[in-house]
């Protein structure tokens, strides 16, 4: 399977920073299962789906494509398991199309899918063609998230680690520091919310047709939810974009 | 005037990746902008020069002429690399020796140097005593190739270093394994590690190989240059030659 498109983009040959080529790639993973992943790299493609933007969402779960059948115009199923798979995804990732993406890493597929990062030189290659790649690390107050979260930050330093906090997680981990990894970056914070309104999200298609299911009340909650998700998307959007103009900031300055 | 450096590769059987090695080591060599022929001796097939043809000759060692070819040209580069036919190591061996070629070598004339791809079985270390007797006077490069994985080397570590120790100044070499996929496609691009990593065609131009697959060949010829430095390969170039090569 070939690259496509990029072929031009690498031979420029300068390493001027150009903001209007940019392609963000979002990993939103847990070596945990069951952490509410899907449902937050469902979110952020419908995030950034609602801005007008396309968007490009890929589900790296074998056992179940959950996020593919909630939003199956927008994603594509992948198993990185052989390396026509890994082929499929990361020969995908690595076309500076300006197309956001955003990849649901199941926690069967974790250690695989950032050693076959590593070991391609994904993160260098990106780079080069103002492909930003990011890891929305969904944390949990468990040794292995912890040990996964800093064994992460050292063979990646380069590679922005966004914590993701669901509030219930967040409280424990306040009160049992032990289980707070050093965080690279501040964190984001899912709010809690009803099983039952989150039930009526995964049942649905879009966030209008969620909506549409619900009483007035529930809506109003609904919407509030949302309204907080998607202004820390819109902040962590700004926070990454800056993290990047840093350098070129720094030489002005 | 620098010493021309003659390297042979060989293997006692067909089929350890003798020419994998050998085109990682061209690689090698011209990465670091040293002179090099190759001459390949499945003739007339040849293998080696769909890799790199523009720096590869296909002879046949039983020919005087081709022989004259080789050993007339040694001085027109730095290295002469000759990547010998499967299981005939010893007889070009011989041969080498009838022509007097080995005594070139022992007078200090011809800096020889041997890549020895083992096989599996144990066959493959006795051909180490058959050869050891010919090249005293080379660097000798004891090379495990581990490209397809379905080595498993049946000796033990006792038998080895036995037959090992038999060679003064043996380097032992390894070649992990590569992908499969991204061996098969650099088989059927056929073009060299480099060009293939650098996502480029025979003819130079810009190719379109799978990103993934790149990445595993860079990784993997990055490990076996890095065992190459460590065995201290570029020795076998003087340092004056090396120098040149710098500035080049």
């Amino acid at each position: 399977m070939s690259e496509g498109g990029a072929a031009g983009l690498g031979s420029r040959g300068t390493t001027k920073h150009t903001m209007e080529r940019r392609t963000p790639v979002f990993i939103v993973c847990s070596p945990l299962p069951h952490v509410g992943k899907t449902l937050v790299a469902r979110l952020l493609a419908e995030y950034l789906h609602a801005d007008g933007r396309q968007v490009a969402a890929f589900d790296v779960n074998p056992d179940d494509f959950a996020l593919a059948e909630q939003l199956p115009d927008l994603t594509a199923t992948a198993d990185i398991g052989d390396t026509k798979g890994q082929m499929a995804l990361f020969d995908q990732l690595i076309i500076a199309d300006d197309v956001p993406k955003v990849i649901d890493l199941g926690y069967r597929r974790f250690d695989q899918f950032f050693a076959v990062m590593q070991e391609i030189e994904f993160e260098a290659e990106a780079r080069r063609r103002s492909i930003a790649p990011a890891v929305l690390f969904i944390g949990e107050p468990d040794q292995r998230s912890t040990q996964a979260y800093a064994t992460l930050r050292e063979r990646f330093p380069g590679l922005p680690l966004v914590p993701v906090l669901n509030a219930g997680a967040e409280a424990i981990t306040r009160t049992r520091s032990y289980m707070r990894p050093k965080y690279a970056m501040a964190p984001l914070q899912i709010p809690l919310l009803a099983p039952a309104l989150k039930t009526t999200i995964q049942r649905s298609e879009s966030i209008t047709a969620a909506m549409d299911k619900l009483t007035a009340a529930n809506m109003n909650q609904l919407r509030a939810w949302f309204r907080q998700v998607f202004l820390q998307f819109r902040e962590l959007e700004l926070r990454l974009l800056l993290e990047e103009l840093k350098p070129a900031l720094q030489l002005r300055a | 005037m620098a010493k021309p450096v003659v390297i042979l590769v060989g293997a006692d059987k067909g089929g350890v990746g003798k020419t994998t090695v050998t085109r990682a080591l061209l690689d090698y060599f011209i990465a670091h902008n040293v002179l090099i022929r190759a001459f390949d001796t499945e003739a007339p097939k040849g293998t080696l020069r769909r890799f790199h043809p523009d720096i590869t000759d296909v002879v046949d060692v039983s020919s005087t002429s081709d022989q004259m070819k080789i050993f007339d040209t040694l001085a027109a580069t730095d290295v002469t690399v000759i990547d010998v036919r499967a299981g005939l190591l010893a007889t070009t061996l011989r041969m080498l020796r009838d022509i007097g070629f080995l005594e070139t070598a022992k007078k200090n004339q011809i800096a020889f140097a041997m890549f020895h791809i083992l096989g599996p079985s144990i066959a493959s270390l006795d051909e180490i005593a058959e050869t050891a007797t010919f090249v005293s006077d080379a660097n000798y490069f004891l090379v495990k190739n581990f490209i397809n994985n379905t080595t498993f080397f049946e000796w033990d570590p006792a038998t080895y270093n036995s037959y090992f120790k038999q060679i003064k100044g043996a380097q032992e070499i390894t070649v992990p394994k590569l992908n499969e996929m991204a061996c098969e496609q650099v088989e059927l691009a056929s073009v060299s590690f480099v060009s293939f990593v650098a996502n480029k065609l025979a003819t130079g131009a810009p190719a379109s190989y799978s990103f993934v697959l790149r990445g595993y060949v860079r990784h993997w010829l990055g490990t076996v240059w890095a065992d190459f430095d460590r065995a201290r390969v570029m020795d076998i170039v003087t340092p004056e030659v090396q120098r040149k090569a710098a500035t080049r």
